[in-house]
């Protein structure tokens, strides 16, 4: 047959296998188009109904908060005074996530007292670490409460490093004194609080600092990715608190509201143009999909046997 | 609003590089593409620049210059001076004693990150996963479920190996599963992200513009 010929004979009526994934296409497009409209109707519905209820912008009920329990329990249980070392080891790009929460642990660790000491073992942790630094230091807590030990290289060796030396040559202050009496490493403090985000966070932690001081206890705050690997952490005990959902970090802000004023929440309008934005971009890229969907995934190429 | 800008004159232009520069970037979703590139070679220059600085600052001067121009008696220190030369791409190191400091390194990053891994996550793990004598049955099923779809997962990896038509099924069953864990893992991500488009937004709008305070 020509090729004249094949154009000409089949285009008079689509064959039964186009037909079905015309169809298949608009099944779809129909339940995209039927998503959209859900989930404008409940972003409306948060945002009017919201503010009656709970008196912030753009509220749900939360099921469950177990997460800031146990991170409120691990906090309650340091003795008066403590030692706590705060593992600034985020992410520049992801912090905005976990900043109201590691905000809102840094204040309620001070309002019990404790005093804190900064180290970083990534380089965008301590470009944060010397941000946060300057917050409190701003915000009228005093220089004897704070304690910056700088940035330490060599990532999982630095922090081996840690555990017998976390004080940097030539550092000298009440508190600095009270680390070297306690014998100079990481197994002064009574606590750690990782914030993580990054390639190096909690999962190495644990893995470097956790085996070699597994009574020193360990709490991480985490952007909302990184929880599916940090949960397992928790379950074992290797952690003693988890702040991993915004869910949870907002339970924790919650929780603290009273004694740490927290960051302002974004305003419902802030709330419904991020929404938008993301509705529009998503909807974009699954629109671009759905012929690709509709006409069949690519098959994964089983290895020969 | 986050505490981080500053008040004042300071604060009022970081505030503006930072909005005009979030709309640096975004402008790539209307294709506009010169903005979003030139934004992109800020952030990878200011990042190089902020490194050489803070290795400078916070490591080879207090940790190795010092200490020699002191005149330490510390001999690694000295061999110290060899990776350092090496990374600095000095062209006068013989390659073979350059190698030497480069595959110390890479062995050791590797060492200490093998080990913690196994120390750290795989033998606590897999002790967290053992079945103890005692427990509830909804943590004996959960248990059973977890080794389960660990063993069928696993079972999905098994290529080239000979296979039964059992075995073929586990593996294709394994094989919707470990794309479930990827599929809930990416909605993790998505939500995470959703949270910073929605600071950026706040950002934008409140801190910025002065709106919806």
């Amino acid at each position: 047959m020509t090729e004249a010929a094949e154009d000409a004979t089949p285009a008079a009526a689509p064959s039964p296998d186009r037909q079905g994934r015309s169809g298949g296409r608009r099944r779809l497009g129909g339940l995209l188009a039927l998503g959209w409209v859900g989930l404008l109707l409940l972003i409306a519905a948060a945002i009017l109904v919201g503010p009656a209820s709970s008196g912030s912008a753009l509220a749900v009920a939360n099921p469950d908060r177990s997460a800031a329990d146990g991170v409120t329990a691990t906090l309650g249980n340091l003795p008066q005074s403590s030692l706590v070392l705060v593992a600034m080891d985020a992410d520049l790009g992801t912090y905005p996530e976990i900043r109201p929460a590691t905000h809102a642990v840094m204040a309620d660790l001070l309002s019990r007292g404790a005093t804190l000491g900064f180290v970083s073992v990534s380089v965008e942790g301590r470009a944060l670490a010397v941000a946060e630094l300057d917050r409190l230091r701003s915000a009228g807590v005093s220089a004897d409460r704070l304690l910056d030990l700088g940035f330490v290289s060599g990532a999982e060796a630095g922090m081996v490093r840690l555990v017998d030396a976390a004080l940097r040559p030539g550092m000298s202050s009440p508190m600095a004194a009270l680390i070297a009496q306690r014998g100079g490493g990481i197994g002064a403090f009574d606590c750690i609080v990782v914030v993580g985000g990054g390639d190096i966070g909690p999962r190495s932690w644990v893995e470097q600092v956790g085996t070699r001081l597994p009574a020193v206890p360990m709490v991480a705050i985490a952007p909302t990715f990184a929880q599916p690997e940090l949960a397992p952490y928790l379950r074992s005990g290797q952690l003693s608190g988890l702040l991993a959902t915004t869910r949870d970090d907002a339970a924790y802000v919650d929780r603290t509201r009273p004694a740490a004023p927290a960051d302002r929440s974004p305003s419902a309008l802030a709330m419904l143009a991020g929404m938008m934005i993301a509705l529009l971009v998503l909807g974009r890229q699954l629109l671009a999909a759905v012929p690709r969907l509709a006409s069949g995934a690519p098959a994964v190429a089983e290895p020969e046997e | 609003m986050n505490g981080l800008i500053p008040e004042g004159m300071a604060g009022t232009i970081a505030t503006w590089v930072a909005a005009l520069v979030t709309i640096a970037v975004w402008a790539y979703l209307v294709g506009e593409r010169r903005l979003f590139r030139l934004a992109q070679h800020l952030l990878a220059g200011l990042a190089t620049g902020y490194l050489v600085l803070l290795a400078v600052r916070e490591v080879l001067l207090p940790r190795l210059v010092d200490p020699i121009l002191a005149g330490t008696s510390n001999v690694l220190l000295w061999a110290a001076l060899l990776p350092v030369a090496a990374m600095i791409g000095a062209a006068w190191l013989p390659r073979r004693v350059a190698a030497i400091p480069i595959a110390v390194l890479v062995a050791a990053t590797a060492a200490f990150a093998l080990g913690g891994a196994v120390a750290g996550t795989l033998m606590p793990q897999l002790g967290a996963a053992l079945v103890a004598p005692g427990q509830s049955p909804a943590a004996l099923i959960g248990a059973a479920t977890s080794a389960l779809i660990t063993i069928l997962v696993l079972l999905a990896f098994l290529h080239g190996a000979p296979r039964t038509r059992l075995v073929a099924a586990c593996a294709g069953v394994g094989r919707w599963l470990l794309i479930g864990g990827i599929g809930g893992w990416l909605g993790f991500l998505l939500v995470s992200r959703l949270g910073l488009l929605v600071d950026r937004v706040a950002f934008l709008l409140n801190g910025w513009l002065g709106l919806g305070r």
